[in-house]
């Protein structure tokens, strides 16, 4: 059960997970996430006709979506007969003029997703930032509000990739995700977690990492509880206890 | 370019706006009342209830002096009635024998069901369906609102059971609101605004923070910084069957502004001449017409002479 | 006054925010159609006929019901889609229609005379005989009041009047009277009233200038913010704007109406519904902000003071204010 008391040593301030995915996802080119976020993208898409059919309108207009702690960005063209995420180096430099730059941290663009966070709070507070077409920026927000978004929910569902574990272990990818979606309860764990437990290195690092995972686990499961939110189900309890 | 004559068209003067001196609002409606061919002069405070009281005690003789030129008379009311007083001085213009009514909030509208009244520009009517609700309760002529379109005011022409009045020169009132802007201007409150309000005969100019010329505050109304001017689509008003044109005053030479209108109306004088006489003359702000041409209201569509 | 419990009426821009509102505690969510009917008609928002008849039905279940917005002003020559939302979410089973609009209250009373019918705010009835009017001629059963009033006022309106009246008691305020209001109008051409849209998204523009940000619309600055600087939207009542060579936010600063420490006012003054703005803010904040009224409500109901409660990060600027409630506007 999460709930071990380890008592971790705070990590120093710079040294935010999402920091520290991306130092450690450094030597993971982004090439290799592709595979990832097409399924995931899928995943979505399947689940959530609703969210794309409010997307329609959009045609084909291009997000560059830029986490700013990450050391690269995603291109997501959400409207088009077949939506396109792929990641793209660094903060996006020479793909061209997106119709619109949206910058936020990773875990704020993740609470956004899944409709932990609102959009305007973030966008008041000064940690979100858009530049061009606000009015596609509008839409895609709204769209993806409306769906219910719950990544690891997608992901693992009867309809989701996970469900068909061949062809999901034969992306290079696939066999960290399903391990990291089977321990894991959202993507931002499946992004730091098992790539830096397989780079091996700097292993007390990892466990402060790790420490902090839990402290958020916590976290996410206090604010969904306090929203009443679904909560994610009983598979989340093993997979900590597995993980101490 | 020359109007389609039209001799019965009305070319009316709204009601002042700002807060003029006294003396001035006295003069200035002496003069129109003398000098200036309008066929309907609208009397009275639509912004800000406070102000009424020093012009009240020369209403009397205003309206005689409009009057006995020939003029009609109508009195308008405030635009945004909250406190009782306010109620008040409503009921009494609404309850008063012989005189017309210019009601510009729908409680008024109410008062004076089943006798002629002039439904005025700050009650909402964008159709056809609502117009013919007011019409059927007393509505003997709609002042329409100013961010109509051409197709919208050629849709409620058609089914029009009342006399409709267009908006065709002047800065134009965009909001009204229990707060003062003037006061807050001024770091007053409003209930101790010190009548700031009439340091500005035309409007407090508002700039946004890039310097472009933006809005004009007039106490607790905001208007827009351009000024209206529709000299150029009269012709197309009056085919469309508007029968009434409204001037805005301003502290411009407004009898001058007048005959310029009533020219092009009676077909005796050419549009892009007249426009250009009203450049020289009537230097509020630049024009605009963007309403009229479905597009942003502070923008200046087509060729201009 | 009023006996029954504050009602408190919730907003959605979406079926997951309805769904949202109620499991935070909404007695009632407001919604509306898809298209410019309605005053929230902003991209990616709002519900389909299949969506509003599905959360019409969740609601019910429940226990709560939906009020469906078909609050714009008709476009002349075009009344069909107005007419329509009209019929449809009577169809639909909506337990109320919210409409501003004269010759729309009227063809609702003829066309569905069992369907309640709510003022819409944007009708702007700010008195009594302005309010009787609409319930003597269109038979108006509840009235959402402009924000114009202070609490005083609204006591007094409801010792005279003849039917319910509900209040905003949270989220983005228009310091303008409502619906009578052109200002993004003449900025942009599409107007709040007949397109449904305050600000649109298609004419706002940030734009970086160094460490500042701008926000534009249309051909017109808003703001200028320096990067520490809490953000607002870029509506133009809340933008700075240079009169007589100083710049200020004239009309209102960057803030959000928040009521919840005068529940027990706006229930003594014998307030019926309480209202929530934000169809066009995401599930998070509508449950957030839904939850703390419940509680607040909830509490009030049985004479006890509000439970503390942080809305601070979901209000623009950060900061609020009781809006004219208090009387600090006169």
């Amino acid at each position: 059960m999460s709930e071990t008391p380890r008592q971790a040593p705070p990590l120093p301030p710079p040294l935010s997970p999402v920091l520290l995915a991306g130092f450690a996802l450094r030597p993971v080119p982004p090439a290799l996430l592709g595979p990832f976020l097409k399924l995931a993208l899928s995943a979505v898409s399947r689940r959530h006709p609703d969210v794309m059919a409010r997307l329609e309108t959009l045609g084909d207009a291009e997000f560059l979506i830029d986490p700013v702690d990450l050391p690269f960005s995603f291109l997501l063209r959400p409207g088009a007969p077949s939506p396109v995420l792929e990641p793209v180096g660094g903060d996006g430099e020479g793909i061209g003029r997106p119709t619109a730059i949206i910058r936020a941290p990773l875990l704020a663009l993740i609470d956004l997703l899944e409709g932990r966070l609102d959009g305007d709070a973030l966008f008041f507070s000064r940690d979100l930032t858009i530049e061009g077409d606000t009015e596609a920026v509008l839409t895609l927000r709204n769209a993806l509000d409306s769906g219910e978004i719950d990544l690891i929910e997608d992901l693992l569902s009867p309809l989701g990739p996970l469900d068909r574990p061949a062809r999901w272990a034969l992306t290079a990818f696939g066999a960290v995700f399903t391990r990291a979606a089977r321990d894991l309860e959202t993507l931002r764990d499946a992004f730091v977690a098992p790539v830096a437990r397989r780079s091996g290195a700097q292993a007390a690092e990892i466990r402060e990492l790790d420490e902090r995972l839990t402290a958020l686990h916590r976290r996410v499961r206090q604010v969904r509880q306090v929203h009443g939110a679904r909560a994610p189900g009983g598979g989340v309890a093993k997979a900590h206890a597995g993980k101490g | 370019m020359t109007a389609q004559s039209s001799p019965s068209a009305k070319l009316t003067l709204g009601p002042i706006l700002f807060n003029w001196p006294a003396e001035t609002w006295r003069d200035f409606y002496f003069r129109i009342a003398d000098e200036a061919p309008v066929d309907i002069v609208y009397l009275g405070e639509v912004v800000c209830s406070k102000r009424a009281p020093f012009f009240e005690p020369y209403l009397p003789e205003v309206a005689e002096r409009l009057h006995g030129a020939g003029k009609e008379v109508v009195w308008s009311t405030l635009a945004l009635i909250v406190s009782e007083r306010e109620m008040d001085a409503v009921r009494a213009l609404a309850a008063a024998p012989d005189i017309l009514v210019e009601a510009n909030d729908i409680s008024c509208v109410a008062l004076l069901a089943g006798r002629p009244h002039v439904v005025g520009p700050f009650v909402n009517v964008y159709n056809e369906a609502t117009m013919t609700c007011l019409v059927e309760r007393g509505a003997a002529r709609v002042v329409l609102s100013n961010e109509l379109s051409a197709r919208a005011l050629a849709a409620l022409a058609k089914a029009a059971g009342a006399e409709l009045e267009v908006q065709v020169f002047g800065r134009l009132p965009l909001a009204i609101s229990v707060r003062c802007y003037h006061a807050r201007a001024h770091n007053l409150h409003k209930d101790g605004c010190q009548y700031v309000c009439a340091d500005d005969p035309d409007g407090m100019a508002l700039e946004t923070l890039d310097g472009e010329a933006f809005l004009a505050v007039n106490g607790t109304q905001t208007m827009s910084y351009t000024c209206c001017n529709l000299v150029l689509e009269l012709d197309r008003l009056l085919k469309m069957g508007i029968g009434c044109f409204r001037l805005w005053p301003h502290s411009t030479d407004m009898v001058a502004v007048t005959r310029i209108f009533r020219g092009v109306l009676d077909g005796r004088d050419d549009a892009a001449a007249a426009w250009a006489r009203l450049a020289r003359l009537a230097n509020v702000a630049p024009f605009a017409n963007g309403f009229y041409h479905g597009q942003e209201g502070a923008k200046l569509v087509g060729a201009q002479p | 006054m009023s006996e029954a419990p504050l009602e408190l009426v919730c907003p959605a821009g979406t079926p997951a925010a309805l769904r949202a509102a109620v499991e935070a505690g909404a007695d009632a969510v407001y919604v509306g159609f898809r298209d410019e009917t309605n005053a929230r008609n902003y991209p990616g928002l709002n519900f389909s006929r299949p969506e509003l008849g599905q959360g019409v039905g969740y609601a019910h279940e429940l226990g709560r019901k939906v009020y469906v917005a078909v609050n714009t002003f008709p476009a002349a020559g075009n009344p069909g889609p107005w007419r329509r939302a009209v019929d449809d979410a009577a169809g639909l089973g909506a337990d109320a229609i919210i409409i501003a609009d004269i010759g729309l209250l009227d063809y609702a009373r003829r066309r569905h005379p069992e369907a309640r019918r709510h003022l819409s705010v944007q009708a702007s009835a700010s008195n009594a005989e302005a309010i009787r009017f609409y319930h003597e001629a269109f038979g108006v059963k509840r009235v959402v009041l402009p924000r114009v009033l202070t609490v005083g006022e609204i006591a007094e309106l409801n010792a005279k009047i003849p039917v319910e009246t509900e209040v905003f008691a949270f989220g983005g305020m228009c310091v303008m009277a409502e619906g009578r209001c052109a200002l993004s109008s003449y900025a942009t051409g599409r107007s709040p009233n007949l397109d449904g849209v305050c600000s649109p998204a298609s004419h706002v523009r940030y734009e970086r200038r160094g460490a500042k940000l701008i926000s534009r619309l249309g051909d017109f600055t808003v703001n200028v913010f320096r990067d520490d600087e809490a953000r607002s939207y870029p509506t133009l009542c809340k933008g700075r704007f240079v009169a007589g060579g100083r710049a200020s936010y004239l009309f209102e600063e960057p803030t959000s109406l928040n009521a919840i420490a005068m529940l027990p006012d706006l229930m003594a003054a014998g307030v019926r519904a309480l209202k929530i703005e934000g169809r066009q803010r995401g599930r998070a904040y509508v449950a957030q902000v839904v939850g703390a009224f419940r509680r607040a409500i909830d509490a009030a109901a049985r004479g006890e003071p509000a439970p503390a409660s942080d809305l601070g990060a979901v209000t623009e600027g950060h900061r609020d204010t009781e809006g004219a409630y208090a009387g600090s506007w006169r």
